[in-house]
């Protein structure tokens, strides 16, 4: 599958004031985004995501490593037609209604002029506007912003698109229509990379994430591969015969349930000795389900662990 | 080219949407009224009276708007954070900055022809000629706006709107008064002292050099050669001073 990003020992230093000493933000990160992804980059506050993100943009220039996008260099201008962009919290002009803005948008991404009016109705249509097409952007709530913010970046069409906490600050339906919509756009064919710290949105919707953690990559790859390291298994079983339930307890130690029903939490091999045993032993075998780590408890023991070299 | 255009145009809107420009305009249309009201007060010279105090107006209200709007330029856009979704579209940094500095030269070029539009209507009411060197005096005062704003534009790129005005203002001064200072330092006894307002003189722009309302008011021949050596000049440094903010520009990181 064709590369659409590849960013290889990324550092950028900044110089805070005026003083000689530099403060290190991304440490020599590398991963890389495959066409056709909904890809990830998530991580706490300060991590470096925008920062890395401004660097594919090209509004800062790293200090050392390569970023590239579509197979150019991050500085070069000209691709840039392919790839859309929706900052955090997006500023406009709003002097300018919707329509304005989008049209004002088309034409900087070379747009033909004569396509522009039909492009700028179907993507205020896609992000829900079309009724507020000639409303000025400073009538518009949190949410309507949001959503011409990436509509600006929607607008000539291009197939990588980059969202910078496309859903911080909205409401939950606000949130939804807006995970909605990327979804959507995602299964149009468009390989999008999104910037967020919402976990819960990360899971639902992406393929594949990145955690960055003070400037370092702590996990990137699958979700699915999260926890593929160790299996783990839940076990349920009913019907325990005699002093089963208590040998079982101290042994493996349940996870929930007493007496009639419980449920234990083991790996691979214990899980065949356990139900073979539990089927010796007369025991009935409820439910055998694989456990799956969710993203919030990678995500805090990556940031740990960082926490904790830092400290060391 | 269509993005400059693009950001041009924007860049007019922008500016014509905001009310301080509005109320320079005001202010520079009433000292154009009242040089009428200033020449009755004299028993000679009416007519030169009052084209003397609008020319001067319009130039000092149309070099006001350019340095206030001019510092703003960029930074505006800064702190607005536009120029994120602008710089990730096909558009080179180069181009934005052409397209602000197009956009604004067409904004003070469009409120100069506004204030010239009622200095020749009070000009008229007052019977007081108008002829070649009205023209040549309006063309070199759109020059020098542009200069005005190429420095602006500069600072602007470099510094706080606050440092960019005072660096503007600073260089604006200093520009009007390079040729006199050198006039000065000729009559000098120290060679140290000629050779240093020579100096001066060459590195700073000779904005009087674009100033003819003398010789409009008056009614006096403007040579064709020292016409085409203003415009020369103007042109040259107003390209020197967007090339280095193109430089300045480039290097920039948008935190």
């Amino acid at each position: 599958m064709e590369t659409v990003v590849r960013i290889e020992n990324l550092v950028k230093d900044f110089r805070p004031g005026f003083g000689l000493r530099k403060k290190r933000v991304l440490h020599g990160i590398s991963f890389e985004v495959k066409r056709g992804e909904l890809f990830g980059f998530i991580g706490p506050n300060g991590a470096g995501k925008t920062t890395t993100l401004k660097v594919l943009m090209g509004l800062i220039r790293a200090t050392s490593g390569h970023a590239e996008l579509l197979g150019h260099d991050v500085r070069d201008a000209e691709f840039r037609r392919h790839v859309g962009f929706a900052p955090e919290s997006p500023y406009f002009y709003d002097f300018l209604s919707g329509r304005e803005i989008l049209t004002y948008y088309a034409e900087l991404c070379d747009v033909e002029p004569g396509k522009i009016p039909e492009q700028v109705e179907k993507v205020l249509g896609q992000v829900g506007l079309a009724h507020a097409g000639d409303a000025r952007l400073r009538t518009y709530s949190k949410g309507m912003l949001q959503r011409i913010g990436i509509a600006q970046a929607i607008v000539h069409d291009p197939s990588v698109l980059f969202l910078d906490e496309p859903m911080s600050g909205l409401d939950p339906v606000g949130r939804k229509e807006i995970r909605d919509l990327i979804v959507r756009l995602n299964t149009e064919g468009k390989t999008i990379f999104m910037n967020t710290h919402i976990l819960s949105d990360v899971e639902q919707i992406c393929d594949r994430v990145a955690i960055i953690v003070e400037g370092r990559i702590a996990y990137a790859g699958a979700l699915d591969a999260l926890d593929a390291e160790q299996k783990l298994f839940d076990v349920s079983l009913s019907a325990l015969p005699g002093d089963f339930a208590e040998e079982l307890d101290s042994r493996y130690g349940a996870l929930s349930g007493r007496g009639e029903r419980v449920t234990l939490r083991v790996d691979e091999k214990q899980m065949r000795e356990l139900v073979q045993g539990a089927l010796a032993r007369g025991a009935r075998v409820e439910e055998v389900t694989r456990h799956r780590e969710d993203l919030e408890t990678v995500f805090l023991r990556a940031v740990a662990g960082r926490e904790g070299e830092g400290r060391a | 080219m269509r993005q400059i255009r693009a950001i041009a145009v924007n860049t007019v809107r922008d500016a014509v949407r905001n009310k301080v420009l509005y109320i320079l305009v005001f202010f520079s249309l009433v000292m154009i009224g009242t040089s009428a009201l200033l020449a009755t007060l004299s028993y000679v010279e009416r007519e030169r009276i009052l084209q003397d105090v609008g020319l001067s107006a319009i130039r000092f209200f149309g070099a006001a708007i350019a340095i206030f709007m001019g510092v703003g330029l960029i930074h505006r856009e800064l702190e607005r954070r536009t120029i994120y979704t602008i710089l990730s579209k096909p558009v080179t940094r180069t181009q934005f900055l052409a397209g602000k500095y197009l956009g604004l030269v067409a904004t003070l070029w469009l409120q100069l022809a506004v204030m010239t539009l009622a200095f020749v209507c009070v000009s008229l009411a007052a019977e007081a000629p108008l002829g070649r060197g009205h023209v040549i005096a309006f063309a070199l005062v759109a020059v020098e706006l542009a200069l005005v704003v190429a420095f602006a534009t500069l600072f602007s790129s470099l510094a706080t709107p606050f440092l960019a005005a005072c660096y503007s203002v600073g260089l604006y001064l200093v520009g009007h008064l390079t040729r006199d200072l050198r006039a000065i330092g000729a009559t000098s006894d120290s060679e140290a002292v000629r050779e240093a307002t020579i100096w001066i003189h060459r590195l700073f722009p000779d904005l009087s050099g674009l100033n003819r309302v003398i010789e409009a008011v008056h009614g006096l021949p403007i040579p064709a050669p020292e016409i085409g050596f203003a415009l020369l000049m103007g042109v040259a440094w107003c390209v020197g001073f967007l090339l280095v903010a193109v430089v300045v520009f480039e290097r920039r990181d948008f935190r």
